[in-house]
């Protein structure tokens, strides 16, 4: 086929270029400044997909978003997109798209069947199958339902292009560009304020494209060119087409998608594909326009049965004719000039309205031009599987329930007009609480909660002359409100066509004994049957119907079917509408790629990371890494193949007999000054400080407020007012608000200031037993013997042209010493460490090693501060002053922190000497008891002790003081492991402590 | 996404701050006798109304301090914020 | 030792993303600055001395949250009430501290190795912090700064130029490597020049 619906000298389309794309294998040509949808249509194609339950044939209602049938797989270079709506995409070379929900093809569907069966598949009908027997669910239903279920297919390739975000200010945000939102964008913009003009298609003008209008003396198109020339010339307007607003969220910010490159020829590889804008605005105008209602009638869904206005905005806009023998079905004036602009094109229509009369001057018009109208008739029914071929109509006896008598009337296409429902979706999520207004038979816009203004056609205006009057009044006074300036734009005059009253009728009736489906929900096949059996069966509120029915619950959101819908319900219940209420509208007003709303937030860029100075050196010298929080640490330096396991043997091996460096950085450091520091600190530790002396450091234990553990590290005392505290990694920053929540808000009597130094300072943990020779190399001309830097005493040595921090402090329970040194040094530091180490044998190692060395020398760590444990559990009691208050020592005295056998902390260690014991084992008395086996305690860290050569795990359990020498079972439901366990002590290695201290 | 005026540094996002809970609670003196109800009302308890609620938020993106945030908690209206010192 | 600077392995020189079709001249420019000293400055609470009196590199203190008094050397920046960063290209403007701000009334400490600064300069600057960072920088002047998030990092913008659209971004030393990839990402829509 060749475009034979294209008519010439129309439209606002480029004929000069031709464009091929695929439709179900075949080739198609359009031009440039099509959609899919017109495309297809100019080719005479209306049959798109299969709907979703009976998978009936479905055809193209409508020219914009509010589409319900034309969901098509889209691919485009190597992608593929689902759910692709044909009236959303525009022309460009390259596609291939291809009808969904059908099999083997959408002319000919296997899935049809289900057609013939609908009458056991009524609404609801998955709430009441697929239920016995109870065992078919797995292997039969759930299978079967999963194949014929969903629409496209997702596409399991990575998402090739890139997305990004953006975030705005403006005084005034614009939603649509029809007469008011471009009246209100002029007026503001013109007033001084910073206006933000969005548009969701490529054209601007919104009903101004397709309307017989004029202002000022320009037609609609003419008149929206040049203000949109106007607006973007002016440096305080940012004018966006192809830009959907689809959420409004608190204190004014809406989220809005801009398509970038999709209709783009040739676009460059950086260009974003899709851009999600952040608007803070101060004011929103919501000028988003109405949709047009079907009316609802038997087999109203075929193929070739559409919206009179998408009719002829297919029409005026893309030179397209939906049919050259078409019906206009209607209970209102607008639907005539789709009739008068077929005419203009030579194409003869007939006009049935359910009306008994209209004199409008727009009625007048066409009779004038010698349209055929029926008054008082109405469509019951329509014949044509794959393409609406005819319709039985009817005059309507005197009270509209039934039919006098009935005819057929042979047509290509049916234009169906059932008034109007405002888009007030935006509205309504920014919390206006909407009202119905009974004259226009609609939800129109009531209180505001927030910054916004509704106008136009989406409060009810829908006379040309009072649209522009709202908007440039609207915009002067906002932005009036805003900049001060008084600059008022005069409002042009205007000409339109008149229109009268619309017919409370919508619903036709069946004629006697027929049984024709008349649909409410297209794309989920919901018919007036299915609203019916809804409210039968108890469903009476809204919410409960529409969760029922599936009605409106599809990928279009009911923009076409909601208010129909519930004009239904409230019939059936001889209620009116305000009382039924409506569902709730939720962002987003269509679907958003998931690509857009992540952006730049992908692969490992998913967050940040954070990484040492000396980073680089570890990369170089194979480190593995490992993620601590957010940051990268060298788990282990893998040599040759070893594996884990082996490497971290290897170096905790070498740390206990030779010496080790290991990268300390990410440990939290907090520079605490002034006069009341020492006082603070003594608040904040559980044990005192008060005379921690200069020049020593000390272990100190913070507890919260409940008296669980919260963090552990070594405060320093640099000189009387000044100390360096040290934290872990994992809770370096919350040890640092945790400071300043106490300071300003508890405590703001005291004068202390905290402030994080962790990236100041690199730190080198230097350990083993040759450490000290070590540290006599890199500092010759300092005294590190045991007198001069005594056990946990702190020195500033001279190194090079800068200081170093040495603090004589050690995690792994060999004597070692923590070198601080600035960061940009960090890793020179590092090279000279390991360069003068190399005579003591000196390896690097990593957070494997270090848990080896920490673990079986039983010091606890993050595994055993979980936020459960209190000072006890981990046997640090005597860190507890009895002399002086502290944060959290209050709920010490809890009863369940003083109970007799209450959880401590114990090694645990396999009988048979081999079996490593998972992380997060219970222990208990017997593997064998009866469930719930009573749970003695868990493990919370394992290694392999490499001063035994033997498994050895910390645990925290029941009455753990008095359990030493016990054997228990160590049992992991995960991993399938039970293994019999021998109690020890948690100081398996060097129990008094003497490594540190030599 | 909320807007708080941080009373130095003015309008932010809320992404720049942390949530730091009821701004009413106030922390038993040091070295005092403090009853079990007492410590409990501080360390557990909290109204949860439905409606304005005086709560504590920490600029931690931008100037480090904590400050008093008058907030409605079904709309998320924002009446008032206030330095530490000050009050409604 | 000489310092090295945390975009050292990191940052290119070149051109990148779109600049075919631009004249190089009119590309953003990328570079990090280095080599500066960086102190913050806390006036204790105690402290009864009038700010309004000191000066530092004959540089006043800002009272008001979003200000910088600059010369060409050095940066004075408010960072929050009674706290400023210093930032200065003197090597020695710790001597200069050290003889003004007494250790009884102001707490300070050194942090000129704990930051990384990226410099970003041109026409599409705005738009490109726009991009990470929620702040309203439709109002930002020369000697302007403010504390936000950029792609969740947090960061502090410098407005050091407005005619010539020059920022100074600093972020923690540690996140260099997502601070630099977020930001040259960004630019790469526009193309731009790594110096």
């Amino acid at each position: 086929m060749s475009q034979d619906f294209r008519i010439n000298n129309c439209g606002l389309i480029n004929r000069d270029k031709e464009i091929i794309f695929i439709f179900n294998g075949k080739k198609y040509t359009g031009y440039k400044g099509d959609t899919l949808a017109s495309a297809l249509l100019a080719n005479g194609i209306h049959l798109i997909a299969r709907s979703f339950k009976y998978h009936r044939p479905r055809g193209i209602i409508a020219a914009g978003v509010e589409d319900a049938n034309g969901k098509v797989q889209l691919y485009k270079n190597d992608t593929t997109e689902p759910n692709v709506n044909v009236t959303e995409v525009e022309l460009v070379e390259g596609l291939r798209i291809e009808s969904q929900n059908c099999w083997p093809s959408v002319s000919f569907d296997v899935g049809a069947i289900n057609n013939l069966l609908n009458r056991f598949f009524p609404a609801g009908f998955y709430y009441k199958t697929f239920m016995w027997p109870k065992s078919f669910w797995y292997k039969v239903y759930e299978p079967f339902i999963r194949k014929a279920a969903g629409m496209g297919k997702a596409s399991l390739d990575p998402d090739p292009d890139r997305y990004e975000h953006r975030y705005e200010h403006c005084d005034i945000l614009v939603v649509g560009s029809g007469p008011s939102g471009i009246s209100s964008a002029l007026a503001a913009a013109k007033n001084g304020a910073q206006v933000i003009l969005a548009e969701d298609k490529p054209r601007f003008g919104g009903s101004l494209l397709t309307d017989n209008i004029t202002i000022g003396n320009k037609n609609g198109d003419e008149w929206v060119n040049d203000a949109i020339a106007e607006l973007r010339s002016m440096p305080n307007v940012i004018v966006r087409g192809r830009s959907q607003v689809f959420g409004y969220y608190d204190h004014n910010m809406l989220v809005m998608f801009e398509r970038c490159k999709d209709h783009l020829g040739n676009p460059e590889i950086f260009t974003p594909r899709q851009r999600l804008w952040y608007i803070r605005a101060k004011q929103v105008i919501i000028s988003t326009g109405s949709i047009e209602r079907p009316l609802v009638f038997g087999n109203n869904d075929r193929p070739g049965i559409m919206l009179a206005s998408s009719a002829k905005e297919y029409l005026k806009i893309y030179g397209v004719l939906v049919g050259k023998k078409p019906i206009i079905f209607t209970n209102n004036d607008t639907a005539y000039e789709t009739a008068i602009e077929f005419k203009n094109k030579g194409i003869d229509s007939i006009v049935v309205d359910t009306r008994e009369a209209s004199n409008a001057g727009i009625v007048n018009e066409a009779k004038k031009l010698g349209i055929e109208i029926k008054f008082s008739h109405a469509i019951a029914n329509t014949s044509g599987y794959k393409k609406v071929s005819s319709a039985t109509i009817g005059k309507l006896n005197k009270t509209k329930d039934g039919f006098e008598s009935l005819s057929e009337l042979k047509c290509d296409c049916i234009c169906v007009s059932g008034n109007w429902t405002p888009t007030v979706h935006l509205a309504s999520q920014s919390g206006n609480k909407l009202k119905y207004d009974s004259n226009l038979d609609t939800f129109l816009p009531d209180q505001s909660r927030q910054e916004e203004t509704v106008i136009g056609s989406a409060n009810g205006t829908f006379t040309l002359k009072k649209s522009l009057e709202e908007g440039f009044n609207t915009g002067f006074k906002l932005s009036n409100e805003i900049t001060n300036n008084n600059n008022r734009v005069p409002i042009p005059i205007s000409d339109e066509k008149e229109y009268g009253e619309h017919d409370k009728f919508w619903c036709m009736p069946l004629p006697d004994k027929k049984h024709y489906k008349r649909f409410v929900d297209f794309q989920n096949d919901v018919a007036v049957s299915d609203i019916q059996l809804a409210v039968r069966e108890g469903f009476r509120s809204i919410e409960h119907v529409k969760r029922y029915t599936t009605l409106g619950m599809a990928t279009d959101q009911g923009k076409t079917s909601n208010l129909n819908g519930l004009q239904l319900v409230s019939d059936i219940e001889k209620k009116i509408v305000p009382e039924v209420g409506h569902t709730t509208f939720r962002p987003p007003y269509t679907s958003v790629t998931i690509g857009t709303i992540i952006g730049r937030e992908v692969g490992k860029n998913y967050r940040a990371t954070r990484k040492s100075p000396i980073h680089n050196w570890h990369e170089k010298n194979n480190g593995v890494f490992v993620d601590a929080g957010l940051w990268l640490r060298p788990r282990y330096y893998k040599q040759g193949d070893e594996t884990l396991h082996e490497a971290s043997k290897r170096e905790a091996l070498n740390v206990r007999k030779n010496v080790g460096v290991c990268d300390v950085t990410s440990l939290g450091k907090i520079d605490i000054k002034g006069k009341d520091s020492a006082e603070f600190l003594n608040r904040v530790y559980t044990n005192a400080f008060l005379k921690l002396p200069v020049g020593k450091a000390r272990y100190g234990v913070m507890l919260r407020e409940d008296g669980m553990v919260f963090d552990d590290g070594t405060t320093t005392r640099i000189s009387e007012n000044h100390f360096h505290m040290t934290t872990t990694t994992a809770q370096a920053a919350n040890v640092l608000s945790h400071l300043e929540y106490y300071l300003q808000i508890v405590w703001p009597e005291l004068d202390v200031n905290v402030t994080s130094t962790t990236e100041q300072w690199a730190g080198a943990a230097i350990a083993g037993p040759k450490s000290r020779l070590l540290l006599g190399k890199l500092f010759p001309n300092e005294d590190v013997s045991t007198e001069g830097l005594p056990f946990m005493g702190y020195r500033e040595f001279k190194f090079k042209n800068t200081i170093a921090r040495v603090f004589r402090i050690s995690f792994s329970g060999e004597l070692a010493y923590e070198i601080n040194i600035m960061s940009d040094f960090g890793e020179m530091m590092w090279e000279e460490i390991v360069k003068a180490g190399q005579e003591f044998n000196i390896q690097a190692y990593g957070t494997e090693a270090l848990s080896t060395l920490r673990i079986e020398m039983g010091h606890v760590a993050g595994s055993e501060i979980d936020g459960r444990t209190i000072a006890y559990d981990l046997s640090l009691e005597g860190m507890l002053s009895k002399k002086k208050d502290f944060i959290g020592k209050r709920s010490l005295s809890r009863q369940a922190f003083m109970n007799e056998g209450r959880e401590k902390i114990v090694g645990v260690v396999p009988l048979d000497k081999k079996t490593s014991i998972p992380e997060g084992s219970y222990i208990v008395k017997d593997p064998n008891a009866k469930l719930p086996n009573p749970k003695l305690g868990h493990v919370s860290a394992s290694c392999w002790s490499v001063e035994y050569d033997n498994p050895f795990s910390l645990a925290i359990i029941k009455d753990g003081k008095n359990k030493k020498g016990e054997k228990l079972y160590a049992v992991s439901p995960l991993k399938n492991k039970t293994i019999p366990v021998e109690i020890v002590s948690q100081h398996y290695v060097d129990p008094e402590g003497k490594r540190v201290r030599s | 996404m909320l807007e708080i005026r941080c009373p130095y540094c003015g309008n932010r996002s809320q992404n720049e701050f942390a949530y730091g809970g009821d701004a009413t609670i106030k922390r038993p003196e040091l070295n005092t006798e403090v009853t079990d109800q007492e410590w409990d009302n501080f360390v557990y308890y909290r109204k949860n109304p439905r409606g304005n609620h005086l709560e504590l938020w920490h600029h931690i993106s931008g100037c480090r301090q904590w400050f008093k945030v008058h907030r409605n908690t079904a709309t998320h209206e924002i009446l008032k914020t206030l330095e530490m010192k000050e009050n409604l | 030792m000489k310092r090295n600077s945390p975009l050292k392995n990191l940052h290119q020189t070149g051109l990148y993303g779109n600049y075919k079709n631009q004249n190089e001249n009119d590309l953003l420019v990328i570079r990090e600055i280095t080599n500066l000293k960086i102190f913050q400055i806390v006036q204790y609470k105690s402290s009864t001395l009038n700010i309004d009196s000191l000066k530092l590199d004959g540089l006043s203190f800002p009272v008001h949250a979003g200000f910088v008094e600059a010369s060409d050397t050095t940066r004075v920046q408010w960072n929050a009430p009674n706290t400023w960063i210093i930032i200065s290209s003197n090597e020695n403007i710790i001597d200069d501290i050290i003889k003004n701000f007494h250790e009884n009334d102001f707490a300070i400490t050194d942090q000129s190795h704990s930051r990384a600064i990226i410099q970003i300069e041109g026409k599409k600057a705005l738009d490109v912090i726009k991009k990470g960072s929620p702040l309203n920088l439709n109002d930002f002047k020369k000697n302007n700064c403010a504390n936000s998030i950029y792609h969740g990092i947090t960061i502090s913008i410098d407005m050091l130029d407005d005619d010539l659209n020059k920022f100074n971004i600093m972020a923690l030393r540690s996140f260099t490597g997502s601070f630099h990839h977020a930001i040259t990402d960004a630019a790469l829509e526009f193309g731009y020049k790594g110096l």
